[in-house]
């Protein structure tokens, strides 16, 4: 479902990943681990095509996503799911709005237009945020909302987009601990998603709700294990300072 | 050894960027340099401004001047003058308008294109060079005044009434066009990226990601356009077209002073219900003051409160509007793709190239262009003091004031807010028309007449600025201890000092563009020889004369920003 090959990403002198050969298969549930700084959201840009690698290719549902046209990129996309770590809802319009956004790839412009002013099938929306336990929010504006409501319906917003593959940034990096198990399990159970990719910062969380874990340090892979064999060791290396 | 080679990568060479201190006396020189600077540039205004010989005051004017006062409480109040006057504050409005709109499509469409968010990622070669090229035309069309255009086109279009709304439409659009750009740009891009990222198509990404961020900010924006709008509006009526400023000019032409003061009036009552009623819609929509927008951005931009009703009324009727509006002033687009329009347009193409120099060859277009430098030194001049002497009044007293010296300073601010509002709000025509009468031609009578027009503007902005001024430092001194005059002298003088200059030097550069409306009228400098050569059909030499504006703005706008630094330190 995923592959790289020898990916490579830097940011001027700075290599944020470097010689990454992964490959996940579809049904997987990975968690990415690693210091801040370690690359985390690097690999996860380069599996939803927001970003191209400096080197190395990138392949997801068998086709490299800088190769395509736009409208095919575009298609591809669609079945990619991302949460991103600043969470990039748009603050100014109600939340019924930021989750509607997911299915702005299959609608029509006139259908994404007109929703704006007149909401198209607000009961999807609703079901989607009770699931994550924000259906009193539905009508707030996103920028009244705390830190971890965002969250929920950054959450909300992929489950109506309901994708093949989820890539989710520390999704649950202001939720208390019910609530991230809560949503993990969501990300999970959800009917059309197949394969989760997870950055998250809390490795019991990790060892909880992914079946492989992946360690990134400097911008290498440097563990790439079942879950249950993820040893204290081995994390202590992954987080340890130099 | 081996230490070192485990070690994680250097970090990048991103040089400690360590700052110079400044030091103090850098400063203070630099700004000394400044305001010699500026003062030498006002020694030498003057001087050109003043004849070498010869009077100064018209006296046969002045007993025209008489009659123009004494007719002041005696406008014309015949039932048909009025009728006629109804009717042409109804067009003046509706141009006003269709201006407006029609410079929002282009400035939506250029700011759009302009804007970096629109593209993702970086755009292909051929769309970046068309956009340098977008961005040189944008540039070259606003640096031609409304009422040049308005000439221009009504050499083309015949007496349409979409000459004015075309006029207005394309400075307005260019300048909407880059302000719209940075405006989009402004908004966080990352929504943007993650609904791209999700698949969704350009458009739909776009009015989802970046429309509620910038939609307050556009209109608080198209508002003020509209404002400015209205009065280029009047000024146009020296082409022939818009309604007030029409029936103006043919009643400065006769003489007829009960009708001019009929047609003030009018105008003044026009202008101050649009004013109260866009700066309501514009508190209401985001935190931005003309002041801001007059310098091209946006400082704060959040609406504290929701829309108020009012609000809501005014956007929802914008559209029927502006439909009412091209009914009313009945516009004929056909003319602009007929055979006719077309071999007039092309005839004039052909004469503006190649540009001549006009009759005294290059001391004469120098020498105008000298005029025009002075002139808008010293409507300069007159502004400032405006601003200083009834700016400070204008400003909207703060509420948690008590006591005689509040309510004094609260009796002070209908009258200074007022007297403004007249200033601005009667174009400068008028005003180079009174000035002409008293004064002989010559860059003193377009400067007083400029100076006058734009301290009305000035002193407003500037009193919008010091109005929404944050008063924390004062009162933080205050609450330190600190005498109260001293407090206020410290904290509030300095920022009010760099709004002055600030605002002065942003206006100084539309000054400069505006010199072409009292020189149209006969005052001096370009506009007048404009004026001659348009009427004269002697379109190659007009094309010099735009070029050589063209070169006067771009030297003063680098001379404006040098001497903002300077004076800013
Ligand atoms: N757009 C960018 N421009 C420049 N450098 C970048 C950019 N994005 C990431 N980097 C750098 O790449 C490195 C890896 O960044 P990345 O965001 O992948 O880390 P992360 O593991 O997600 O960290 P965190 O846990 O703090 O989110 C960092 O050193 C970062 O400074
Ligand atoms: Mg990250």
């Amino acid at each position: 479902m995923v592959r790289l090959r020898g990916a490579g990403c830097r940011f001027g002198p700075r290599e944020a990943l470097r010689d990454v050969d992964l490959t996940i298969h579809a049904g997987e549930r990975v968690a990415v681990l690693g210091a801040s700084g370690a690359g985390k959201s690097t690999l996860l840009a380069l599996l939803n095509g927001s970003l191209e690698p400096t080197t190395g290719s990138v392949e997801v549902f068998g086709e490299d996503p800088a190769l395509l046209s736009v409208p095919r990129r575009r298609r591809l996309q669609r079945r990619i799911g991302s949460v991103s770590q600043d969470l990039a809802l748009i603050e100014q319009v109600r939340v019924l709005h930021n989750v509607n956004a997911g299915r702005l790839g299959r609608w029509s412009t006139t259908r994404a237009l007109a929703s704006l002013v007149w909401p198209h099938s607000l009961d999807v929306v609703v079901d989607a945020l009770d699931r994550v336990d924000l259906g009193w929010a539905l009508h707030e504006r996103t920028e009244r909302l705390s830190g971890g409501e965002r969250q929920r319906v950054a959450i909300a917003r992929l489950l109506v987009q309901a994708p093949e593959l989820v890539v989710a940034d520390e999704p649950v990096s202001s939720l208390d601990p019910v609530r991230a198990a809560e949503i993990l399990g969501l990300l999970r159970t959800s009917p059309a998603v197949r394969t989760v990719v997870v950055a998250l910062h809390q490795p019991a969380l990790a060892q909880k709700h992914c079946a492989r874990v992946l360690g990134l340090r400097e911008g290498r892979l440097v563990l790439d294990l079942p879950a249950a064999e993820v040893s204290d060791a081995a994390l202590n290396d992954l987080y340890a300072l130099v | 050894m081996t230490v070192r080679l485990d070690a994680p990568p250097s970090p990048p060479a991103a040089a400690p960027a360590r700052r110079r201190a400044v030091s103090g006396r850098r400063v203070v020189l630099r700004r000394l340099s400044g305001l010699l600077a500026v003062a030498g540039l006002l020694a030498w205004a003057v001087d050109r401004a003043l004849p070498a010989e010869g009077e100064l005051v018209n006296r046969g004017g002045l007993a025209l001047l008489d009659d123009l006062a004494a007719t002041a409480l005696h406008p014309s109040l015949d039932a048909a003058f009025c009728g006629v006057v109804l009717e042409a504050t109804v067009t003046t409005l509706a141009l006003a308008l269709l201006g407006t709109a029609g410079a929002l499509v282009v400035g939506l469409a250029g700011g759009l294109i302009l804007s970096d968010v629109a593209w993702d990622r970086s755009p292909p070669w051929p769309v970046r060079a068309g956009r340098l090229l977008l961005r040189g035309v944008l540039v070259a069309v606003r640096s031609v005044h409304e009422l040049v255009w308005a000439l221009f086109l009504v050499s083309v279009l015949g007496l349409d009434p979409l000459v004015a709304v075309l006029a207005l439409a394309l400075p307005f659009g260019a300048q909407s066009a880059q302000v719209f750009g940075e405006t989009l740009d402004g908004v966080p891009g990352a929504p943007l990226r993650a609904l791209r990222a999700a698949g969704a198509r350009r458009f739909p990404a776009l009015a989802y990601a970046l429309l509620p961020g910038a939609a307050p900010l556009l209109l608080s924006y198209s508002f003020y356009r509209f404002e400015c709008a209205l009065r280029s509006t009047v000024v146009l009526g020296v082409a022939g077209v818009g309604g007030l400023g029409v029936e103006l000019t043919l009643s400065l032409q006769s003489r007829n002073w009960g009708e001019v003061w009929t047609l003030v009036a009018a105008l003044l009552a026009l202008a101050a219900v649009v004013e109260l009623w866009s700066n309501r819609v514009r508190s209401d929509v985001a935190v931005v003051t003309c002041a801001d927008w007059s310098a091209g951005q946006a400082r704060a931009a959040r609406s504290p409160r929701g829309l108020s009703r009012s609000t809501r009324w005014s956007l929802a009727l914008v559209v029927p509007a502006i439909a009412g509006a091209w009914w009313w002033v009945g516009p004929s687009p056909a003319g602009l793709v007929s055979t006719r329009t077309q071999d007039l347009g092309g005839r004039l193409l052909l004469d503006l190239w190649p540009p001549a120099l006009p009759e005294g060859g290059m001391p004469a277009l120098a020498g105008a262009s000298l005029d025009t430098v002075a002139m808008a030194v010293l409507a300069m001049v007159v502004a400032v003091v405006i601003t200083l002497v009834v700016g400070p009044w204008a400003g909207r007293p703060r509420a948690d004031r008590r006591g005689p010296a509040a309510w004094g300073r609260r009796a002070l601010w209908w009258p200074a807010r007022l007297l403004l509002l007249v200033l601005r709000s009667i174009p400068p025509t008028v005003w180079a028309v009174v000035a002409l009468l008293s004064l002989f031609p010559g860059v003193l009578p377009g400067a007083s007449a400029l100076g006058l027009y734009t301290g009305g503007i000035l002193g407003r902005l500037v009193a919008e600025a010091w109005e929404t001024m944050d008063l924390r430092p004062r009162d933080a001194l205050r609450g330190a201890g600190v005498p109260r005059v001293v407090s206020a002298v410290l904290s509030i003088g300095p920022p009010s000092a760099n709004h002055l200059v600030t605002y002065t030097l942003y206006r100084f550069e539309i000054c400069v563009r505006d010199t072409v409306i009292v020189g149209a009228v006969g005052a001096a400098g370009l506009g007048r020889l404009l004026g001659e050569r348009l009427a004269a059909f002697d379109f190659s030499v007009v094309t010099s004369i735009l070029l050589a504006s063209l070169l006067i703005s771009f030297a003063v706008e680098l001379l404006g920003r040098r001497l903002r630094r300077a004076l800013r330190g």
